[in-house]
């Protein structure tokens, strides 16, 4: 119990930290977002007069008080579960607006990163089991692509399976000009054959590093005195294998895979990039390259609780899948 | 815990074959469904959306988050104010308009017969309830004036200003969206309304919204017949990320209608023949020098012969070549737009500056003003080298491009210059504050081509502020001229040629003579277009509408009831 009592508090004091200074970054960095707004607005050929500076301080309703005041007004309304009104949406809700694009990316970078993780530890796992088999010829093309710039493999990518062969579309999350989004094969297909490639693009820039981690950690797993015991004891290779050599390697990567997964939230405006695909990183781009000070608290606010939550998971897994984290000493 | 691993397990291969059903499931289903509905038109539309669109039709916001069809293609202003070429504003909601003769008084003939997209009337009523709503709202009221309009006849209406006001002509007539009485006066505050349901008189309605791309369909009930009547049935708008995305769309000819810089457009049209493009240089890209001391400007390019010298060392042509891939037009050394504006320009030297670099007059220039060559090959004045920061905004290519170059054109005339690159709102603060030596923007036209707008923006004291604090307006250059004041005030006060015209000399002659911005070229603004679904889009030489679909152009409404279905 205390094992689980301490990390809850160390977890309560990690996110007001998180909070806090998700409230101070984005008060430390240069601009206001009337200028910016003057200046797209020019830029489009808009009349901009002494009222035009005027009429944007009223309506976009500036931030008031100071910081302390700005401090306390932010952590209620956190409480209340309000998160602003983004300004370049304006009057848009922040979390209506994260609400658009999370799912796009949870379910793109999270699935791309899960394949990733279990096809990386599968192949590291039996790449150790047989060493020197074909399997280990895996390792160098794996790292090769993980070591190449992640958007230029995806770019190169995109020119290959989309322009010259045209096998998939080049940008957008489904089709949208047949189908509708909602519950339906149609859609889910079209979500699905939009997502491959980027989510192919995630996977073989990754699985490298599963592979080689669980491989090495494999075999220093394979010359411990309990796999000797456990062949001694006549046990089929399969079990030994699966039950006393991988169980034992995995647990490193598995803290490494939670960091991951964490990420997945934040980890994917390249991929957005490029794909033009519709999801939380071109939102932070447009949030940070506007003064959006609402909508990039919000997002790093997901960012850091997606992070803290699922250290938090692994935290209680690894208590349960490896005890001796458990036992004091 | 062995039992619960197999659960897992067990429970792991469910979840696994179950998705595998669904997959199956989905292909079958989506080969059975792909037909498409027969008979309908449709262009798609990509307006320079990046990412997911975020519902809002509201025709009054200032922000610029309203999405791009809003005004012009969903709600109509009065008139029409094309920026892309000279001529009269053309009539939409209102029919005809004329001023008294001191400016304080706008008479406008409302047409008539014209229909909501919910079918209910649009009256003369509508026109002054918007009117004075956008007046007595401090957060929609942009221009520092508030007017009152009313109702004189069944078709007119009057509206009356505190001061004389022919500037304020294309804002209000060109500007303001008419916006249904019935719905709008139960909305407590415009400002902070997503307006999600929009209802207006323009040539389409909203049809269907997802955050990844919206349908408009035609407005059934649109006043204009025969060619002024929309002709395609719908119009899609999506959004994509990126140039290299845009131009996968339109080589796709999975776009109709967008408008983006493509430095290969040239070949993509010679690649592809149904597609064609327009280019409607608008923004005149300088160097904005901070010029004034005595608004604690500091700084060499403080030296009006600095900034002649600097205008002089560049070699203009290879600044097309290389930044604008050859598409910029020459700029005017007035400011102004010589097609546009060509007759505003009152002197024929100051039509288009020069396109090859003058080292020779730049240097001369430099000796007469006292700089000396030192040892380095730099000029230099009471021990001060001539060394110059330009601040420019990383990621703009062309821009960065252009320091890059310049970098090396004023090298060959003693000027050392270094390149500040930095975030967008890092560059507009010092910008805006004045804390800067140079920096690299554009100066833009403001609601309509009438040089009154450009000038009292970027020229006027009252636009500007000490070094420090924000200037209130784009006159970031902290330009301050008596002269120029008194002409721009004269501009706002007078409807007559000859007095404009006399104002427009006295400006052009001293702006040329103190060069507060240092004019480079006219930036390319290139609108593509697909002529394989429809056709009638704009060409280079019939604009008749400005034809960038970014958000806030009145024009794309023009051009979407002007395009017709290919058969």
């Amino acid at each position: 119990m205390r094992f689980y009592l301490q990390k809850i508090v160390f977890y309560v004091v990690a996110l007001w930290a998180a909070v806090t200074l998700n409230f101070l970054i984005p008060r430390l960095m240069p601009g206001n977002p009337v200028d910016i707004m003057i200046a797209k607005m020019g830029a489009a050929g808009q009349p901009i007069t002494a009222g035009t500076r005027h009429a944007l301080e009223v309506e976009l309703g500036g931030s008031g008080g100071s910081l302390i005041q700005q401090y306390g007004a932010y952590i209620v309304n956190l409480l209340h579960g309000n998160l602003g009104i983004s300004l370049t949406n304006f009057p848009e809700k922040v979390t209506t607006v994260i609400g658009q694009a999370l799912p796009w990316t949870i379910a793109l970078v999270g699935m791309a990163t899960i394949i990733s993780f279990i096809l990386g530890i599968g192949l590291g796992m039996l790449a150790g089991w047989k060493r020197g088999s074909w399997l280990d010829n895996l390792i160098p093309v794996t790292t090769m692509f993980q070591a190449v710039p992640y958007f230029w493999l995806a770019l190169i990518l995109v020119l290959v399976l989309t322009r010259v062969l045209s096998l998939f579309p080049y940008a957008g999350g489904y089709n949208v000009a047949t189908t509708v989004p909602g519950l339906s094969f149609q859609f889910i297909g079209s979500a699905l054959y939009y997502g491959f490639l980027p989510a192919v693009t995630i996977v073989i820039s990754s699985v490298g590093g599963w592979m080689l981690g669980m491989r090495n950690m494999m075999v220093a797993t394979l010359s411990e005195d309990y796999i000797v015991t456990a062949e001694a004891k006549g046990l089929k290779p399969s079990r030994v294998r699966m039950t006393y050599a991988a169980r034992n390697a995995v647990l490193p990567s598995l803290s490494g895979f939670a960091i991951s997964l964490g990420f997945v939230v934040a980890g994917s405006i390249v991929t957005e990039q490029v794909f033009s695909y519709p999801g939380i990183g071109q939102l932070l781009f447009t949030a940070v390259s506007n003064d959006d000070y609402a909508l990039m608290q919000g997002v790093f606010l997901v960012i850091s609780l997606s992070v803290l939550a699922a250290n938090l998971v692994v935290d209680v897994l690894y208590g349960l899948i490896d005890p001796r984290t458990r036992a004091r000493s | 815990m062995t039992i619960t691993r197999k659960r897992l397990l067990f429970g792991a291969a469910a979840v696994a074959a179950s998705a595998a059903l669904a997959l199956t499931g989905c292909t079958s289903g989506s080969n059975g469904n792909s037909s498409k509905a027969g008979g309908t038109t449709s262009v798609t539309l990509f307006s320079g959306q990046v990412g997911n669109f975020t519902e809002n039709f509201n025709p009054l916001n200032n922000t610029g988050a309203y999405l791009q069809p809003t005004n012009g293609v969903i709600y109509e202003p009065l008139f029409y104010y094309n920026k892309a070429k000279a001529g009269k504003p053309v009539p939409l909601l209102g029919t005809s308009y004329s001023w008294n003769t001191d400016g304080t008084e706008l008479t406008v003939k409302v047409r008539q017969g014209v229909k909501w997209s919910d079918g209910s009337a649009e009256t003369t009523d509508d026109v002054v309830y918007s009117l004075n709503l956008v007046s007595n709202n401090p957060g929609l009221n942009t221009s520092g004036t508030e007017w009152v309009a009313k109702k004189t006849a069944a078709d007119t209406v009057v509206i009356d200003f505190p001061t004389t006001s022919f500037t304020l002509e294309p804002q209000i007539l060109g500007n303001e969206p008419i916006v249904p009485q019935k719905i709008w006066k139960n909305i407590s505050d415009p400002t902070k309304v997503t307006n999600d349901k929009p209802v207006g008189t323009g040539p389409y309605e909203l049809k269907s919204f997802t955050p990844q791309s919206f349908v408009l369909e035609k407005n059934p009930h649109y006043w204009g017949t025969g060619d002024n009547a929309p002709k395609v049935d719908q119009v899609r708008y999506v959004s994509l990320a990126n140039a290299d995305a845009a131009t996968s769309a339109l080589e796709a000819g999975q776009t109709d209608y967008m408008g983006a810089f493509l430095p290969t457009l040239k070949s993509i049209m010679s690649k592809h023949k149904n597609l064609s493009y327009s280019n409607s240089p608008q923004a005149t890209t300088a160097l904005f020098t901070c010029a004034n001391v005595d608004l604690g400007c500091t700084g060499p390019q403080t030296d009006p012969a600095v900034r002649q010298a600097l205008y002089n060392a560049m070699d203009r042509t290879q600044l097309d070549k290389q930044a604008a891939a050859g598409f910029s037009a020459p700029a005017s050394s007035s400011l102004l737009l010589n097609t546009v504006n060509k007759s505003q320009i009152t002197d024929p030297s100051y039509l288009e500056v020069p396109q090859t670099a003058n080292v020779s007059k730049a240097k001369s220039t430099l000796e007469a003003d006292g700089w000396k060559l030192n040892s380095d090959g730099y000029y230099a004045k009471d021990g001060q080298e001539l060394d110059l920061t330009v601040n420019v905004v990383s990621g703009w290519t062309d821009y960065d491009t252009i320091c890059q170059l310049l970098q090396g054109q004023f090298k060959a005339a003693g000027i050392k210059l270094a390149v500040n690159q930095m975030a967008q709102n890092a560059w507009s603060q010092a910008e805006s504050t004045g804390k800067f030596e140079m920096s690299m923007n554009s100066i833009n036209m403001g609601v309509s081509s009438d040089p009154y707008y450009q000038y009292s923006a970027y020229l006027a004291s009252s636009a500007t502020a000490k070094v420090g604090t924000p200037a209130p307006s784009t006159n970031t250059s902290r330009y301050s001229n008596a002269a120029v004041d008194a002409a721009i005030k004269q501009l706002a006060t007078t409807n007559d040629d000859s007095a404009k015209q006399a104002a427009y000399k006295t400006i052009q002659d001293q702006i040329v003579k103190d060069m507060p911005y240092v004019p480079i070229y006219v930036n390319s603004a290139l609108a593509e277009y697909n002529n394989s679904r429809a056709t009638g889009w704009p060409t280079q030489d019939n604009q008749y509408a400005f034809p960038l679909p970014w958000g806030g152009n009145w024009g794309v409404g023009i051009v979407l009831k002007t395009i017709r279905p290919v058969k």
